[in-house]
């Protein structure tokens, strides 16, 4: 016969380990930091970097999208990642199209402006921290300004897109203060802003204190996944994706490759004998050649140089009927270049060599479809551009640039427009 | 000899090492069982089906009051030795079926007969329940329903847990998401009771709460998520099916109240096998099967495009593919062409005739003890399966072994102890929406990533020119559970459970793209090593007492802690400077990853069981939880349920002969926990380019809290005609109030994810029928044929005003009124018509779930006990985004979903298309939404022969048996179907909310022979 014990005991000790198990609630993520860390000075500096980042994913995605919109690329394939949609393939930027390019620039736009509140409440952990905050603010509004239709600011209202601009002003003229390379950054963005904005005297003025030489780069690194590399250079890097190609663009004779070694190194491209990763919706399969101008994903993207300051010199001279001083500037930067020099017989002419030069000098950095907005607003005569950059003839995909359509600008994006109640 | 306590205890101690004590164990256990003695006999005889004469196996046949007893073989056969010289009551007893008694006498050196015919219980009212109640119960007492499935009952030899529960739970979908080695399933029972939170099923295994969603995707921590084989495995499936004596589901809040905060989604509890008194019983099984897939291509009934007619005038590329498969044969095993066929390839694998490639070998061997004495019993096991998938670089090799022992050393306590370790080797093919995989550019024929569908230009993502895979995706999971029981019952009405249990799962995902790889040149390596754990404490009493002579009390209470940790941390390479066999610290670049989560849900409970007359019982319980996601302040959440339920038939005024009836009703609440600092503001360290930086990550609400699930069922169960035929109806209604929305945020605010709230409600509601019937019952000869219906009807009930209708990805809606969730997007507003199309935005299609399932199964009972079943299934009134379909013909691939239209254009031009066909087919357009179809379907699931073997074709043998088994051997899909298989998935595997397809390879059929012998 088995014996029988109190089991007192054990009865106490499970109750016990239970009610004891039952009272741990400690929880462990260590990953995410909390808001109240960041009021920390010792987390400045990678709040500022957190600006700089965001601002490099906003880049990416409008960039990008507006380069395929304003031919600066032609689309050679995918659809998905990496790709080029149908609609932008058309030249349509449809408000639930583009949720992702809304939704980076504005939070670019909020991190930059939300941290330089905090780096003001805290305190300046390290000088400059607070220019360079509003450098990347500067930049950040600047890139909404001109690529957004409009405007709507943290949760608020429908606002004109110039309230970016606007900010975007008041950005760079606080970064200013931070001297050096920032300062110089911030002159040469609030000239391009002001431009934007139609004042061109400001604009001429911040212009002329920035020299040619000078350069401002957004970096990107090809080491830690999509959301830092440079977009447009990994979206043909056939790693896989061979989504655009510098086939059936205006450059496509102009710019240098090896069938045109004379060409103009600022537009280099490959020749292969390739095709695109898929067929296009308006040629199926077409010939793919990448661009060069980014040689690999981890190439930084120009913000502000002075090659755009001549250019915004040469455009107020065009704008004021100076359109030969407009062309000396214009063959300047070709002669910087090491290209031949073109010559203008009217105002006509050398706005045609103007917006090539533009062209060609802002290629693939985001500017050319803010570009075109901006001539389209001031009464430019736009079919001075070249006709492949242009809606096709007969608007169908069948010919021409392809394009059926060319949105200038991106509108409010669905993830928005749902969320908001302001814009109900 | 038997163990005293303090051999227990020392047997504790070693017992942690593992592997070593359970050989101790075994050792014990033998050393245990009864010895031959003087004045000893022994008991033998044979339990037979009595209506049809069928042996039975899996009786439990014991002496009663002494703890000797035995277990029927396949035969129906038992033997219990050393019986003392005595007279004694022999019952034999199994889940389905009334107890029989016999009185046998023992003489000294004598063998005594006892031979039963056991009679099927329809009800089994008086079986035991464990799930969803404090401490067991009997069915007659629940007010809910549970689905229990008694492995002994399952002919088919199942190659995993999720293959065992489809189509044998009314009220459960069990979704396979593609054909890849090792794939899990998604499983739903009684639909989606969250948008946000996972929707699996809580799975316990013996008392111990096992990690439930799936495991880690095998993918690179950087870079595009879809690089991967895009499927994940499920933990359900480091269960050896083998082991498990049989499986309780619980499918809503009105069950699983008790469980609390994450039980809303239903619970599933895994009993496995235990020792029995006797002597050792040892069982080998050896399977041996291939696997390959049905066509999954177009209907060519009317015929090719011309244009399409490839090297055959069939349609197949000179590579052999064909638009039947997709174009992907070359590389499937079982589906290769023929060597004529590509006789122009040489190199390319092929099928040179007969037995040279039936499929996808599968293998698995099994062996398992089972015996004990009074108070030491055991199960063991172990077995080994190497799995062949369809796909060229798929297999799957695994071996499980299991320890389960159950001591009795004192009259008033028992402890058992349960342990099994898995290892879980799987190497996949790269598939999925994945450009650096076989399946994307297969299908995208010639407008693939490498603009060419020539074997040779798509082999070198599968494999290297000297056969080596081109790219190693292997996933090794080692899964150890192991729970320690101790149940003491103090006094004869009081008894107290307390269950320690641990669940650790470690897995290594390791991904490689090695140098020299086709689409990354330099190489790209990450490995991913996970910890998941829990860690249970469970205690239960339980008080029974009577109020007075017709009216007793089973008062239970009790206390659970689940301590849940998820940790992982990944190493990150590219860059490599050569070719080789590299390891992450080789490349040029390299990263470092490491995440961890600690989670605790811990409650209490208190239930209370009134028994009237044995026939009308109410049970009314609470409760009490926390959970650590809540936050700080926002304390304990209670869960209330009450049920009842009547033995109808057990009134005076019941005809006996008109067969039991059981009414029953629950209602109850559940509920599922937001995660951990889901209610707080929070930053996430992004870094760039190497230097720190934070980007906005959740937006945070202090206000955040669980979401209740309240519901009700009602129903009956019932069993007429001298118990052939049985019925069980019931009918459910859940809500699901505070609902946890994925709420988007505004974009302008900066945060761009989703913050979860507390707001909206949906409900669900149906009715699940499971009718069976023993058509004919003869000598030798008997038909039972069944049937399960299922309904589930779900609704987004309210969304607030600041709320509105979001998506949930793969055309998946949240939307005021309509299904959970639905599928919303862009169609076509005159469909048959010879026109353009004509657009509609945002319509409704439906459902993504499946509305009404139905399944039916039937068993031939033939001579010598040879069984024939037959088991389909139906799942119908859903929708399913096809992705693959729609990522193709965006990039205008000639997709053979389009082979009808391109062969009316070639005939007839292209204003013979109808609206729908010209959305779909032809490029200006083409608009992907147009790509969602009803996703109706009927499978049959198995086909599975019985056969008993002669007792004397294995010497020393107590029964062998022979099984052939056809699984998803045939399949329908409604004429609106489109291509690849309504049953597939995308690219998160079953892990997710809305199921639309990408490019995977359907689940394959599966042949099996299987051979049993038990020793």
């Amino acid at each position: 016969m088995r014996t029988t014990i109190n089991g007192v005991s054990a009865l106490a000790i499970g109750c016990f380990l239970t009610v004891a198990s039952a009272c741990d609630f400690d929880v462990v993520n260590p990953g995410p930091v909390q808001e109240e860390f960041l009021v920390d000075e010792a987390a400045q500096p990678a709040l500022v970097n957190g600006m700089g980042r965001a601002l490099a994913e906003a880049q990416n995605w409008l960039g990008y999208t507006s380069a395929a919109v304003a031919r600066e690329i032609h689309p050679s394939g995918s659809t998905g990642s990496f790709g080029i949609s149908q609609e932008w393939q058309r030249g349509e930027l449809a408000f639930d199209e583009v949720d992702t390019h809304w939704n980076t620039g504005q939070r670019a736009r909020w991190l930059a402006e939300n941290g330089i509140g905090i780096i003001r409440d805290a305190g300046e952990a390290q000088p400059g921290l607070l220019a360079k905050a509003n450098l990347w603010a500067g930049y950040a509004n600047r890139l909404l300004g001109e690529m957004m239709c409009e405007g709507v600011i943290d949760g608020g209202p429908r606002v004109a897109h110039t309230e970016y601009l606007n900010r975007a002003e008041a950005n760079f003229s606080a970064a200013m203060a931070g001297g050096g390379t920032v300062a110089m950054a911030a002159t040469a963005g609030r000239a391009s802003v002001r431009a934007q904005l139609g004042n061109w005297s400001g604009a001429v003025s911040d212009a002329g204190s920035v020299p040619s030489t000078f350069s401002y780069l957004l970096p990107y690194y090809s080491t830690e996944g999509d959301a830092q590399r440079n977009r447009i250079q990994f979206a043909s890097a056939a790693e896989p994706y061979k989504a655009h190609s510098s086939w059936n663009t205006w450059y496509q004779n102009y710019g240098r490759s090896t069938n045109n070694p004379a060409g103009d190194p600022r537009m280099p491209y490959l020749l292969t004998n390739q095709t695109g990763d898929a067929a296009t919706l308006c040629c199926g399969q077409v010939d793919w050649w990448p661009q060069q101008k980014y040689p690999d994903s981890g190439a930084d993207i120009e913000l502000s140089s002075g090659a755009e300051m001549r250019l915004i010199e040469a455009e107020d001279m065009l704008n004021t009927g100076n359109w030969q001083g407009a062309m000396a500037k214009v063959n300047a930067l070709r002669a910087a270049a090491g290209m031949a020099p073109e010559t203008a017989n009217s105002a006509a002419e050398a706005w045609g060599f103007y917006m090539r030069e533009h062209g060609i000098e802002t290629w693939l950095e985001g500017r050319r479809l803010p570009a075109f907005r901006r001539w389209s607003a001031n009464g430019v005569d736009m079919t001075l551009r070249h006709p492949l950059e242009q809606v096709s003839p007969n608007g169908e995909q069948g010919d021409g640039s392809h394009l059926v359509q060319q949105d200038l600008c991106f509108p409010i994006a669905e993830s928005e427009l749902d969320t908001n109640i302001n814009l109900r | 000899m038997r163990p005293s306590t303090f051999e227990f205890t020392r047997f504790g101690l070693r017992a942690r090492s593992g592997l070593a004590g359970a050989l101790a164990l075994a050792l014990l256990a033998f050393l245990s069982a009864p010895g031959a003695a003087q004045n000893t006999g022994t008991v033998t005889g044979a339990v037979t089906d009595a209506s049809t004469g069928a042996a039975m196996s899996a009786v439990q046949v014991y002496l009663v009051g002494t703890g000797l007893g035995a277990l029927s073989a396949g035969n129906g056969r038992f033997i219990i030795l050393n019986v003392p010289a005595g007279t004694y009551q022999v019952r034999a007893e199994r889940i389905g079926y009334q107890a029989d008694d016999q009185s046998v006498t023992v003489a000294a050196g004598q063998t005594a007969t006892a031979d039963f015919g056991m009679r099927a219980q329809a009800l089994g009212l008086d079986e035991i329940v464990v799930t969803g109640t404090a401490g067991a119960k009997r069915r007659r007492e629940i007010g809910n329903t549970v689905a229990q499935i008694d492995l002994s009952e399952v002919a088919e030899p199942v190659q995993s847990v999720d293959a065992l529960l489809q189509g044998r739970v009314t009220g459960a979908t069990i979704l396979q998401s593609s054909g890849m080695a090792g794939g899990g399933a998604m499983i739903r029972l009684r639909g989606n009771v969250s948008v946000a939170m996972s929707n699996q099923p809580i799975l316990y295994v013996d008392g111990v709460r096992v990690r439930s969603d799936g495991f880690a995707k095998n993918v690179p921590p950087v870079g595009y998520s879809g690089r991967s084989s895009n499927d994940i495995a499920s933990p359900l499936n480091s269960i050896n099916p083998a082991d498990i004596e049989r499986i309780e589901v619980i499918k809503g809040s009105a069950a699983t109240t008790l469980y609390g905060t994450e039980a809303a989604a239903g619970v599933i509890q895994i009993f496995t096998k235990r020792g029995h008194t006797g002597q050792a019983r040892w069982t080998a099984q050896v399977e041996q099967g291939f696997a390959r897939e049905l066509p999954f291509g177009p209907d060519l009934a009317d015929g090719l495009p011309p244009s399409e007619r490839g090297v055959d005038g069939e349609g197949m590329l000179a590579s052999g593919a064909r638009p039947e498969y997709m174009y992907i044969n070359p590389w499937l095993r079982g589906n290769l062409p023929t060597c004529d066929e590509v006789s122009g390839n040489p190199g390319q694998p092929c099928d040179s005739g007969l037995f040279s490639d039936w499929g996808a070998w599968q293998q698995r061997y099994a062996l398992s003890v089972a015996g004990g004495s009074e108070t030491l019993r055991y199960f063991m096991s172990g077995s080994w399966e190497d799995d062949l998938g369809v796909l060229p670089n798929d297999v799957e090799e695994k071996f499980v072994v299991r320890g389960n022992f159950t001591f009795e050393p004192l009259t008033n306590l028992q402890l058992t102890w349960n342990t099994s370790y898995t290892n879980d080797a799987i190497r996949n093919t790269a598939a999925g929406n994945n450009a650096h995989g076989l399946t994307l550019n297969a299908y995208r024929r010639d407008a693939n990533y490498l603009n060419d569908e020539a074997f040779d230009a798509i082999n070198p993502f599968v494999r290297l020119g000297d056969g080596s895979e081109a790219q190693s995706i292997t996933t090794d999971i080692d899964h150890l559970i192991t729970g320690l029981t101790a149940t003491y019952s103090p006094m004869s009405n009081w008894t107290n459970r307390l269950t320690v249990g641990y669940d650790l799962a470690q897995q290594d995902n390791r991904n490689l793209r090695p140098f020299g790889f086709i689409r990354a040149q330099s190489g790209i390596l990450s490995d991913r090593r996970y910890r998941f754990s829990n860690l249970t404490l469970d205690y239960v009493g339980t008080l029974d007492f009577g109020l007075t002579d017709e009216v007793r009390s089973s008062f239970s209470w009790g206390g659970q802690s689940v301590t849940q940790v998820d940790e992982s941390t990944t190493s990150y390479g590219d860059n490599f400077p050569g070719p080789g066999d590299p390891t992450v610290s080789a490349a040029g670049n390299t990263l470092g990853f490491e995440e961890r989560q600690r989670l605790v849900t811990a409650g209490f409970f208190f239930q209370n069981v009134f028994d009237i007359s044995n026939k009308y019982f109410i049970t009314a319980g609470v409760r009490v939880d926390g959970n650590s996601a809540f936050g700080k302040d926002l304390g304990l959440q209670a869960y209330p349920k009450v049920s009842a339920s009547w033995v109808l038939s057990d009134e005076d005024f019941w005809n006996p002969d008109n067969g039991q009836v059981k009414v029953r009703a629950a209602w109850g609440q559940s509920g599922r926990a937001p995660g951990a600092f889901d209610a707080v503001r929070t930053f996430d360290p992004v870094g760039w380019g190497g230097a720190p930086a934070f980007f906005p990550l959740n937006v945070g609400n202090s206000e955040l809290g669980p979401e209740r699930t309240t519901e009700w069922e009602a129903g009956f169960d019932a069993a007429f005609i001298d118990d052939r035929l049985a019925v069980e109806l019931t009918y459910y209604n859940q809500t699901t109030t505070d609902a946890l929305f994925n709420v988007r945020q505004i974009p302008s605010q900066g945060f761009l994810g989703s913050q979860l709230q507390n707001v909206g409600e949906l409900k669900n509601s149906g009715v699940e029928l499971g009718v069976n019937a023993s058509i004919l019952r003869r000598s030798d000869f008997g038909w039972d044929l069944g049937t399960t219906i299922y309904t589930n009807n779900s609704e987004v009930t309210d969304l607030p005003d600041e709320v509105p209708s979001f998506s949930l990805g793969n055309d998946g809606w949240v939307v005021e009124g309509q299904p959970v969730p639905v599928l919303q997007a862009n169609c076509v507003d005159n469909p048959t018509a010879l026109a353009d199309p004509v657009v509609r935005q945002d319509c409704n299609y439906g459902p993504n779930l499946p509305t009404l399932t139905v399944g039916v199964n039937t068993t031939l009972h033939l001579p010598r006990g040879i069984n024939l079943t037959a088991r389909g299934e139906y799942q119908g009134g859903h929708y399913i985004s096809n992705g693959a379909e729609g990522a193709a013909l965006s990039r205008s691939v000639r997709f053979p979903s389009c082979f009808d239209s391109y062969r009316i254009i070639e005939s007839q031009g292209e204003g013979a298309l109808t609206a729908l066909q010209r959305g779909r087919c032809v490029g200006r357009f083409f608009d992907g939404d147009y790509l969602i179809y009803p996703a109706d379907f009927f499978k049959v699931r198995e086909l599975t022969l019985y056969v008993p073997l002669p007792d004397d074709l294995f010497p020393g043998a107590a029964s062998s048996s022979l099984t052939l088994s056809g699984r998803n051997i045939w399949r329908w899909v409604s004429d609106e179907w489109s291509v690849l298989d309504p049953e597939m998935g995308a690219n998160d595997g079953f892990n997710t909310t809305v199921r639309g397809i990408l490019e995977h390879v359907p689940v394959p059929s599966v042949w099996t022979a299987a051979l049993r012998v038990t020793f």
